[in-house]
């Protein structure tokens, strides 16, 4: 392997004490530009119910998020089309202050679309004069017939990460003091946008069928297209459980932390052993072992060809794991596990520093758990550009993959390392979570095996890559 | 007043649920149509993607253009970011591009980073232009950006004194356009003035060579393919050049009269009325044949009381085709901007149609959705958005015309000419068979 090509090889362990001292730093402002805190704090709200944003700040803002997460949301979601409105902050609001505007547009929110539950979104602009939105919305909130909240959301004001658990924070604020526990029932925390597809089935459709099957029931997703009155309930409930470590960890902690609701902490559940353990995460805490023990018993018994095939895959080879870009690091981290599960050793491939550090507490969680996968970084996407079209990326992968004798290579389909290659983007109709991932996966890598002497196309290899 | 009244005629600027972006993204749709550029967004991060989304709008090729942000935090807000902007533009020396374009956000707007002093700075110790556009979201929304960026490129990139080149021409703003494929419709044109003898100098911009800015002052004409922005250009290089602009005044060649004023006005002003005659009456013809051949469903048009919900570009000249060509009587139009130029073009259009639907300039979601719901017209003409908000308002049928439309086109089509036309027959017959289609089975197969 040419190692000038190489930004870092080492452990997991090492990359995070590399992070931490602040050594990887891209020299290049651009490179790996996540989207701002305005847009995740959105991300999250957008998956209530009736809930009116009002978004402190210009048009561009409201108009980006609304075609980016509530159209979206109208169109695969089953989601009506509900509002996103702003103040549309011009220069005179940003010399004079809004603060004015912003109780008047909450007001006008609160006649016009009847909603449950109004946010207040502060951008760059109200951020920076000062615009006071949490005093605002108190007094809005008495007011108006909503319940009014605001997140400080301007989007130089912290990393992506901070969006969505300020947001999750916020919304704490409506949760009520129950008057009785929900016995068996349980939040899944760390959704946002909505509901999930109308038209296939997806990891958290997954997960929530294996908490029914053991005889639990779910009170609301959050924020996955819950209610107000969910949220209102949220602590009546016996344990909290994420559908996604990373994301449901900072709203859990702090249930757990300020109402004492217990919270499952496991990573995704990729393979038969990481499910088990999501499973009986929730199980163990609801005295639910024994149901959870016979579901686990039969869904295993139903998978022994699919686990078959993937231990013939995987055994002995070295799994090159690269989706740090699309579904995302703590996805190829917890696929590095299943892929060790069934045999293989895994080489995180492309982790960038940037996302370790906007990660870091899931990230330490894991290694606590003992995942510390092998990770190499190249300099190509260390340094600038997007990942689909870096060009050098794309050779130093494919030197990468040369390196090894029995690489196999899990990640996304835009890659053509010239090994046996299974496609993890998860956009394909079928969830990777849980046993209904495990059916998918050994599909996926069957395929990969019978088809892996085919060529690649020169067409999509020439558009992402040049001629 | 009524509740609805006082709703209606609220400018919504209190509680605006937008139809456009801000001052930044349509400066940067400017900017994204010169090859080989590169955009810098002195901006945070989230002001990115925002770029990103012009990128995609002005078909760039990221083999060719690229987009930075120098990615400001709480630090660069607090004690100001001119430094990072500057370091920035010194790394883009290693990109290899011939020209920099430097576009701030809200946030340095407000803590006065002063970008075009950064960038005269940065000027000679770099080996390629640097445009600085100030264009915060703040100053308005895209059509402001439109018209903010090509002043600053116009100002800082044309070449004065140039001699005038005879029958040439530059093109402005046809981005400004709401057909997700407006290059189609450029394209028209193009071919238009080709066929007339027309040269075209520069195109502001789309796969604009940065020498085409040279040439500008050279056009003796100039055509404004918008009518959501790009008139203060064409006043610049009225007064700056003494370029005459063409087809003025006069709704963009959408349907029959439209398409046949418009080339005949261009006819006259490039000194080829005789083609002008030529190629309308062949486009007429072909229009009528293609019909004839493969099949115009006319039983849902006649009469029916109609909506459009669009920019003006598309919305203006839509209501004539509609009327005349179709037979369809408008009741409602909501137009994304309010031009005051545009809005006398729609006035003179509706006193010549016989006339009078509700018309809404500057509309925002909530408006359009509560006229729809007063109105209740069988058919909108409008997008995406449309067809999701009138799900509980008992209307038909909603024609995906304009941005967004979640419909996928691999191949530029026009709406502009006779082309144009049978794209839009064709585009609202699909939606109409599509809202007749089954979503359910009542019984299942046997096999």
């Amino acid at each position: 392997m040419d190692d000038s090509r190489i930004a870092f090889k080492g452990t997991l362990q090492q990359l995070l004490e590399k992070v931490e001292k602040g050594e990887m730093i891209p020299k290049l402002q651009a490179s790996h530009a996540p989207p701002c805190k305005f847009w995740t704090a959105f991300q999250v709200i957008n998956g209530i119910r009736h809930m009116a944003p009002v978004i402190h700040g210009p048009k561009g803002c409201t108009y980006s998020v609304a075609n980016a997460y509530k159209m979206r949301s109208c169109e695969y979601r089953g989601a009506p089309l509900e509002p996103t409105s702003c103040t549309a902050q011009d220069e005179a609001d940003v010399v004079y202050g809004g603060e004015g505007k912003l109780l008047e547009a909450v007001k006008e929110a609160d006649r016009r679309y009847h909603p449950e539950l109004i946010v207040i979104l502060s951008c760059c602009c109200s951020g920076i004069i000062g615009d006071d939105v949490e005093s605002i919305a108190q007094r809005a909130e008495r007011e108006v017939n909503a319940k009014v909240l605001a997140i400080r959301s301007e989007g130089f004001g912290g990393d992506f990460r901070s969006g969505y658990e300020d947001a999750f924070k916020v919304i704490m604020g409506l949760m009520e003091p129950p008057t009785e526990k929900m016995k068996g029932t349980i939040n899944i925390l760390g959704a946002r946008e909505g509901p999930t597809y109308t038209r296939w089935t997806e990891d958290l459709d997954e997960i929530k069928r294996l908490v029914y099957a053991m005889g639990a029931k779910i009170n609301g997703v959050f924020c996955g297209g819950c209610t107000v009155e969910q949220i209102r309930r949220a602590r009546a409930v016996e344990l909290n459980a994420s559908w996604c470590y990373d994301w449901g960890q900072k709203l859990g902690d702090l249930m757990e932390e300020r109402f004492g609701i217990p919270y499952a902490r496991t990573g995704q559940p990729y393979g038969l052993k990481a499910t088990e353990e999501w499973v009986m995460g929730v199980a163990v805490p609801l005295g639910l072992e024994k149901q959870a023990t016979e579901v686990m018993r039969r869904e295993t018994e139903e998978l022994s060809e699919e686990v078959d095939v993937l231990r013939r895959f995987f055994e002995g080879k070295t799994a090159l794991i690269e989706i740090t870009e699309f579904p995302g690091p703590i996805r190829a981290l917890s696929l590095a596990r299943m892929a060790s599960e069934f045999g293989a050793h895994p080489v995180v491939i492309n982790i960038h520093p940037y996302t370790i550090k906007e990660r870091m507490p899931s990230i330490k969680f894991l290694l606590q758990e003992g995942q510390n996968p092998e990770v190499i970084l190249t300099k190509g996407l260390f340094s600038l550009g997007t990942f689909r079209s870096s060009w050098e990326t794309e050779e130093e992968l494919e030197m990468v993959a040369a390196h090894y004798d029995n690489a196999i290579y899990l990640g996304s389909p835009l890659r053509q390392p010239g090994v046996p290659q299974v496609n993890l983007t998860t956009m394909t109709g079928f969830p990777q979570y849980g046993y209904r991932g495990i059916k998918n996966m050994a599909r996926l890598v069957q395929s990969s095996m019978e088809h892996a002497s085919r060529p690649r196309s020169k067409l999509f290899r020439e558009v992402l890559y040049g001629g | 007043m009524t509740e609805t009244e006082e709703l209606m005629r609220a400018t919504a600027q209190r509680c605006h649920d937008p139809y456009l972006r801000c001052a930044l993204y349509g400066a940067a749709q400017t900017a994204l149509g010169v090859t080989g550029c590169c955009v810098l967004a002195h901006s945070p991060q989230g002001c990115y993607l925002l770029v990103d989304a012009a990128f995609g709008w002005q078909d760039a090729d990221y083999t060719e253009t690229l987009i930075l942000s120098t990615k400001l935090c709480e630090d660069e807000i607090v004690h100001g970011g001119e430094e990072l902007l500057a370091r920035t533009i010194l790394e883009a020396q290693e990109l290899g591009v011939s020209i920099l374009f430097v576009l701030t956000s809200c946030g340095p707007e407000i803590v006065g980073d002063d970008i075009v002093a950064v960038c005269e700075d940065m000027r000679p110790q770099v080996d390629f232009e640097i445009v600085p556009i100030e264009c915060a979201g703040f100053r308005g929304d895209q059509n402001d950006g439109t018209d903010i960026a090509l002043d600053a490129m116009l100002k800082k990139l044309t070449v004065r004194g140039r001699q005038k080149i005879p029958g040439s021409v530059c093109l402005i703003a046809p981005h400004a356009n709401s057909n997700p494929t407006w290059m189609g419709d450029l394209a028209w044109v193009k071919e238009i003035l080709r066929q007339m003898g027309a040269k075209v100098l520069a195109t502001l911009t789309h796969d604009t060579r940065i020498n085409e800015f040279e040439d500008v002052a050279s056009a003796e004409g100039c055509i404004v393919l918008t009518h959501d922005a790009g008139q203060k250009a064409a006043d610049y290089l009225a007064q700056e050049f003494g370029t005459e602009q063409l087809c003025k005044g006069m709704p963009l060649p959408v349907g029959f009269t439209n398409t046949r004023r418009w080339l005949m006005e261009l006819g006259k002003g490039l000194g080829a009325q005789d083609v002008a005659e030529r190629l309308a009456a062949e486009g007429g013809k072909m229009v009528v044949e293609q019909c004839r051949r493969k099949g115009l469903e006319q039983f849902f048009m006649h009469r029916a009381p109609a909506a459009i919900v669009a920019d003006a570009t598309v919305g203006i000249p839509l209501l004539r085709f509609i009327t005349e060509d179709l037979e369809m009587i408008p009741h409602l139009l909501c137009l994304r901007s309010c031009q005051a130029e545009s809005g006398e073009i729609l006035k003179r259009e509706l006193e010549e149609l016989a006339l009078s639907p509700k018309v809404i300039y500057d509309a925002d979601v909530y408006q359009s959705k509560l006229a729809l719901a007063e109105v209740k017209p069988e058919v909108v003409f409008g997008s995406n958005i449309e067809r999701h908000a009138v799900e509980e308002l008992d209307i038909p049928f909603v024609f995906r015309l304009v941005n967004p439309i979640s419909r996928f086109r691999m191949v530029n089509r026009e709406y502009f000419g006779y082309v144009g036309m049978l794209n839009l027959i064709e585009f609202i017959q699909n939606d109409w068979l599509d809202r007749y289609r089954s979503t359910q089975r009542r019984y299942k197969a046997r096999w």
